[in-house]
């Protein structure tokens, strides 16, 4: 109870509050906006964080995320237009409501689920993580290490139909990761003698880069797409309380998106489309689905906005961050040496419980802007793309510039921007390369304890209970994945992440 | 993340993508032994070369098999001379984003001399002006971007930046308003 207190007393402090305001707000808007979305924004807020209290740099980082995650319902219904792969099925069953005069009906819907879905998860953090962290007090460096390596696979398997492509993205993140000095020997590698890759490629430009320059570039250079016309007709509040009709695929939705959102490289994405197969199976109206069924609205943007509250669990519980979002927040983590993990409830506690309050808070103040804000937000939506890349540009060298004040991190990012443009043509992924990155440093640190610790037997990861189940589970993974791919490799898998 | 940009994979452009990548990672592969140290002294799990031969095996492995998928597919089904002429343009294509990265790398260099703020502003409406975007409005917008640029990062989250040559030249009391807030 002392504890969820500790973290109201945060939230009175007027900063952090103000910062929850404007990370939801922005984020709303970017997330309505297609082509700027959560990892642009986040990437090119990052350096501004870093100079904040920690508390004031996530929540505004959080904002965003979940911000973005119902901003992005709104061009999905009112132009048919899905702002990111996320709000692809909301697009495709908002149509027909809004066919037939109901974009309201729809809109509100969305809203409503998502509302659901985003307060049942942090319900889920504010539960979970503790009991979690407390488990894995008892890990020892193998534990992590396979965590870790868990992790990793499971971005591999997350990326049905393109797997290969995403274990080299993952490869070269890895690789990335090990440029510079390491720690054992103080030895370079793969620094050339250049001193200014002794220090490693710097996280942020990689990450404006990577995600923010490249997604400029792309706007600058494609062609020009004829205006789509705003549609918000029918009743607002008709879809409010419709949401609690359907309790089992509500509810259902939202704990496989906390669910998938717990799992390491699953994301929300895959966890929609799962869930939105697995709803239209069992639901008595699946035969409506994807024909303007309300259940199929509450179904894509409940689990969508689940995921993100619940990608926090692992990250604070085990500092093992799930997705390229959570990977990007790490930064912030570790920027002011707050260090997640086990340690983190007993060292800084009351940074956790306003993180639960303003998380919870956030999903409120979302809600209530939206229901102001609606209109003047699907015209935010329109805005011409080319002027966006323009901005996105123009802002990228602040966020570059400011994360180290050195000109040469620009050059980095525009390296990466090259790379990111080139990849998203050939629609590679490229969370992949970011949580390689990330998790880098955790794999070869965590193993090498393990391995020092005995001897360089690699029995120590089978000879450990815990260890030795997640070995098993990892074994068992692969060997379907497998087994599935031969089964299909002669047929075009269906659903394909697409995170570029 | 984004909407599907314009430019589609062509075979041929894939290919060429993938022979690229499947060059570099075996390269850096067989730089090891230069670009990194074997310590005599460690057990085989702290050598320095470890990590990154592994991260380079897996990424060589990778990218060899996107190489092998694309030749097979070249070889069942050859490309047309359409389709190579659009690998051809695919490739050209390429050269756009570094176009635009061109003037941003400009921009950088513009700003060192002549300022964040008159950079910015010529940066922007230039980049406005080459996208096609040359309306009336389009000028307004440019500008208000550049004020919001001003407003939110040098005056409101008071990112420095170096002092530009350009500004040397102003009177003295103007230069610490201009080092200060531009």
């Amino acid at each position: 109870m002392d504890f969820l207190l500790l973290g109201l007393q945060q939230l009175a402090d007027p900063a952090v509050f103000l910062t929850m305001c404007i990370g939801a707000i922005l984020g709303v808007v970017v997330g309505a906006i297609p082509g700027a979305g959560a990892a642009v924004t986040i990437s090119i807020l990052l350096p501004t964080t870093f100079s904040m209290d920690p508390l004031n740099g996530m929540t505004l980082l959080l904002g965003v995320y979940c911000g973005a995650a119902y901003g992005s319902a709104i061009p999905a219904v009112m132009i048919n237009t899905p702002g990111s792969p996320v709000a692809v099925l909301t697009a495709l069953e908002a149509k027909p409501f809004v066919d037939r005069g109901e974009a309201r009906r729809a809109m509100s819907l969305a809203y409503s689920s998502s509302f659901v879905g985003g307060v049942l998860a942090v319900l889920a953090l504010m539960v979970l993580t503790l009991p979690l962290a407390n488990i894995a007090r008892h890990f020892g460096s193998a534990e992590f290490a396979m965590v870790a390596i868990a992790a990793l696979v499971l971005v591999i398997v997350g990326h049905g139909g393109r797997r290969v492509e995403a274990t080299a993205a993952l490869a070269f993140g890895l690789f990335l990761a090990t440029i510079g000095i390491e720690t054992a020997y103080s030895t370079q590698r793969y620094t050339f003698g250049l001193l200014s890759l002794g220090g490693g490629i710097p996280l942020v430009p990689m990450v404006i880069g990577l995600f923010a320059m490249s997604e400029a570039l792309i706007q600058l250079t494609a062609r020009a797409q004829p205006q789509p016309v705003v549609q918000l007709r029918g009743h607002f509040f008709q879809g409010f309380m419709e949401v609690f009709r359907y309790k089992r695929t509500l509810y259902g939705s939202s704990f496989f998106g906390i669910f998938c959102g717990i799992l390491p490289g699953v994301g929300e994405f895959l966890a929609q489309q799962v869930s939105y197969v697995v709803a239209k199976r069992f639901s008595p109206e699946g035969h409506l689905f994807g024909k303007g069924a309300p259940e199929g609205i509450i179904v894509s943007e409940a689990t969508n906005n689940a995921v993100p509250p619940a990608a926090l669990i692992p990250m604070l519980a085990l500092g093992i961050p799930g997705e390229e979002l959570t990977a990007m927040m790490l930064a912030v983590f570790l920027v002011h040496n707050v260090i997640p993990g086990p340690d983190l409830f007993a060292n800084r506690p009351e940074f956790v419980a306003g993180l639960y309050w303003t998380l919870l808070l956030m999903n409120v103040v979302i809600i209530l802007f939206l229901l102001v804000a609606t209109n003047a937000i699907a015209k935010a939506a329109l805005i011409n793309k080319r002027f966006l890349g323009v901005a996105i540009l123009t802002l990228s060298l602040i966020g570059t510039y400011a994360s180290g004040y050195r000109f040469s991190d620009v050059g980095i990012a525009m390296v990466f921007a090259v790379l990111g443009y080139v990849l998203r043509a050939h629609r590679w992924p490229l969370t992949p390369i970011l949580l390689g990155v990330v998790m880098g440093p955790i794999v070869e640190g965590r193993m090498r304890q393990a391995l020092g610790g005995a001897n360089g037997d690699l029995t120590i990861f089978v000879s450990r209970p815990i260890s030795a189940i997640m070995v098993a589970a990892l074994a068992l993974l692969i060997v379907f994945t497998f087994r599935g791919w031969i089964k299909r490799r002669n047929a075009r898998e269906d659903w394909q992440i697409n995170d570029t | 993340m984004s909407e599907e940009p314009e430019i589609r994979a062509n075979r041929l452009e894939s290919l060429a993508l993938s022979i690229l990548f499947a060059a570099i990672s075996t390269g850096l592969l067989a730089l090891i032994g230069v670009a990194t140290k074997a310590n005599a002294k460690g057990g085989w799990w702290t050598q320095p070369w470890l990590m990154p031969a592994i991260a380079l095996g897996i990424l060589a492995i990778a990218n060899l098999i996107t190489l092998w998928r694309e030749v097979c597919d070249l070889r069942a089904t050859p490309p047309t001379t359409q389709e190579k002429v659009e690998g051809w343009t695919a490739l050209l294509g390429w050269l756009r984003p570094l176009e635009f990265l061109t003037y941003y790398g400009l921009y950088i260099y513009a700003i060192q001399h002549a300022g964040y703020f008159p950079s910015t502003l010529v940066f922007i409406l230039f980049l406005l002006w080459r996208v096609g975007l040359t309306a009336p409005r389009w000028t307004l917008a440019g500008l208000g971007l550049s004020v919001f640029m001003i407003g939110v990062f040098r005056i409101g989250l008071g990112v420095w930046m170096p002092v530009p040559d350009l500004y040397r030249l102003f009177p003295e009391a103007m230069q610490t308003a201009l080092i200060r807030w531009f």
